[in-house]
């Protein structure tokens, strides 16, 4: 198997002025991902994910740490040996190149004959929606149009891991969602390893088979989409996912008690006493009168109401709590910002972080 | 109309005396050089000017000097900007302090000398009793300083192939180096990811790259040393002189009917910059050179 392992790769940048300090960190990093798997480092900008990326690629030279494919050693090989492809923010086409030779640029690179290698670039022209695109430049070309370019040129060369650099990020909505739809397909069809790196949750989650959460320099957590999602580790990661209904508290003799007495209820999850946060996802949060089974009732001021693709997002002011939730649009017609709404959340749904 | 008008009135004293000195010259040039020339008597038009000269062994030795001096000098000069402009380039990407702007500035210094001073300098450093010989001498690498090989008013024309090395290379850098800046710092990381080394990377993106700015500022330097004057006048030998400088003996040899076969040759070294000027654009446009740069 040639899985691709970065054991304990380590990065410091010195501060470029002796009396600032505001060098950076990447702390040591240890990962092993899986041949054919779909990989990403998810984390907000300055996190060290491109550098994370980089030392993987060997374009920036390791303070420590090794990086294995299979069984081989790649440390102290140099980027042009790794047999790795890149795919960056920008396309970074050549523009004197037409975009046939561009995709055949790797394969040239490895000394393929050109007849070869000029039909391996058709193919995979082809591949990305882009036949009889060959002999066009760069520039005749739209930017989405350019990045399937890059995406070829990244693919034909057979890569042992494809390296993404938040490669959709220049791209519009629209042409992102369909960037990702190709991607995927083409991952599945070629079985080729990708480390991905984004900031954009929404896209990690389409299209990883497993995420690792970075922040400050260092990795947070690994997992899969839902597992990150639904059962974050920290509350750093629990906010950099997008969930804001972070309730400090006491749990004793199991029962939970939010330190502002917003929520006070019974856990039937097997946990010890102890100091906790309590993370609600918007989702087991519903609008509803009474009381039900396993739900437990919060009361509240709606301070903000928001529509967003088919569902209300609702920001209600329960005591001195903000609590996130979406509604459908029927309930949210029947309120408005300053009434009071009752809420149930769904304690099954509802995740605890030891403090 | 009169607001219509306003700028071309305007722009008339300039552009007409332009008209009149540049065309009205080179007309009135071409006239003398077919034979119309009143003040010896001469009313008529013909190619006689063209026919001696094409007939002449001087005219003819004349030509491969020029042309000579002219290939060669392009030649280094080509050849030392470009390593020049790849050199800063480099140096450039990889130091991030101030020293390649030094460096930048120094390489630009000959820009600012003019051509006759610029000859002065080679006189005075490479005459077999010029200081580059004395010092060799002085160091004992060579006896006496006759032996010091004849490069100034030596009838090969290194002398003038030097000035114009030292003086021109600096100008083609300085068209390079723009163009380089334009190469996208993660075009090397791309090139690096895909397997290319730093030759290859030369070869497939840095070459491709400035080849039309190359061969435009060859170009030039070709032309110009091709039909300038003051340095092989300065260097040269009296014979073979280059042909702006034997359009010049011929000139002011002191006989009037000298004089169209001397505009014959200005008019020949006109033609010839211009049909240059033709198969470059020709080739530039069949090797694609400019194409996909925007």
């Amino acid at each position: 198997m040639s899985d691709l392992r970065i054991i304990d790769i380590e990065k410091r940048y010195q501060a470029v002025q002796p009396k600032n300090d505001a060098s950076f960190m990447l702390r040591p990093v240890r990962l092993s991902i899986r041949e054919g798997e779909f990989f990403s480092l998810l984390g907000p900008s300055g996190c060290g994910k491109t550098t994370l990326l980089k030392l993987v690629a060997g374009l920036l030279q390791a303070d420590g740490g090794e990086i294995w494919v299979g069984g081989e050693n790649l440390t102290n090989v140099p980027p042009e040996s790794r047999r790795f492809a890149m795919v960056f923010q920008q396309s970074l086409l050549f523009p004197h190149k037409t975009i046939e030779d561009n995709v055949a640029f790797g394969l040239k690179m490895q000394k393929v004959g050109k007849k070869q290698r000029l039909k391996a670039a058709r193919d995979m022209l082809e591949q990305v929606g882009l036949a009889g695109f060959g002999n066009r430049f760069p520039d005749e070309l739209s930017g989405g149009q350019q990045q399937r370019v890059a995406l070829a040129r990244a693919l034909v060369a057979n890569p042992r891991v494809l390296l993404m650099d938040e490669p959709f990020s220049a791209l519009d909505p629209g042409l992102r969602k369909e960037m990702r739809e190709l991607l995927s397909r083409i991952q599945k069809d070629f079985r080729v390893t990708v480390l991905f790196v984004t900031h954009d949750r929404d896209e990690a989650f389409a299209l990883s088979d497993r995420i690792a959460v970075m922040g400050d320099g260092q990795l947070r957590q690994v997992g899969s989409a839902r597992d990150l999602y639904e059962r974050p580790e920290t509350t750093a990661v629990a906010s950099f996912l997008g969930l804001r209904n972070i309730l400090s508290g006491v749990l004793k003799n199991s029962r939970f008690a939010s330190s502002d007495g917003t929520i006070e209820t019974d856990v039937t999850k097997q946990l010890t006493d102890g100091a906790y946060f309590m993370v609600i996802r918007p989702e087991a949060i519903k609008a509803a009168e009474g009381n039900q089974l396993g739900h437990v009732s919060v009361s509240g001021i709606v301070q903000e109401l928001k529509y967003g693709r088919g569902m209300y997002s609702l920001k209600v002011n329960a005591g001195n709590q903000l609590l996130e939730c979406v509604v459908t649009t029927t309930q949210a017609e029947k309120t408005a910002v300053g009434e009071p709404i009752n809420l149930l959340v769904d304690m099954e749904e509802v995740w605890f972080l030891k403090e | 109309m009169w607001r219509k008008s306003k700028p071309y009135l305007l722009l008339l004293p300039a552009a007409a005396t332009i008209i009149l000195l540049f065309f009205g010259g080179i007309f009135d040039g071409l006239l003398k050089s077919f034979g119309y020339f009143p003040a010896i008597g001469e009313t008529e038009l013909n190619l006689a000017a063209y026919d001696r000269l094409l007939h002449s062994a001087s005219f003819w030795e004349s030509m491969e000097l020029t042309l000579r001096v002219a290939a060669l000098s392009s030649f280094l000069s080509a050849v030392i900007g470009a390593l020049i402009a790849v050199a800063l380039f480099f140096l450039n990407e990889s130091m991030k302090t101030n020293s390649p702007k030094a460096w930048h500035r120094l390489f630009q210094l000959p820009l600012t000398i003019p051509h006759l001073v610029a000859g002065y300098i080679v006189v005075l450093l490479f005459t077999q009793s010029g200081f580059v010989s004395r010092v060799l001498a002085a160091f004992g690498w060579i006896d006496n300083i006759t032996e010091f090989p004849v490069l100034v008013n030596d009838p090969f024309g290194w002398g003038i192939i030097l000035t114009y090395a030292w003086k021109e290379a600096p100008f083609v850098s300085l068209m390079l180096y723009p163009v380089l800046s334009r190469i996208h710092g993660s075009w090397r990381e791309v090139s690096r990811v895909f397997g290319a080394g730093n030759w290859q990377f030369i070869r497939e993106i840095v070459v491709p790259a400035i080849m039309p700015g190359w061969a435009i500022a060859t170009f030039i330097v070709f032309v110009f040393t091709f039909s300038a004057f003051e340095v092989p006048y300065l260097l040269g030998v009296t014979y073979p002189s280059v042909l702006p400088v034997y359009s010049y003996q011929l000139y002011t040899s002191g006989t009037l009917s000298d004089r169209p076969e001397a505009l014959a040759v200005n008019m020949i070294l006109a033609a010839i910059t211009i049909l240059l000027g033709l198969v470059a654009y020709y080739f530039s446009k069949r090797w694609n050179v400019l194409k996909g740069w925007g």
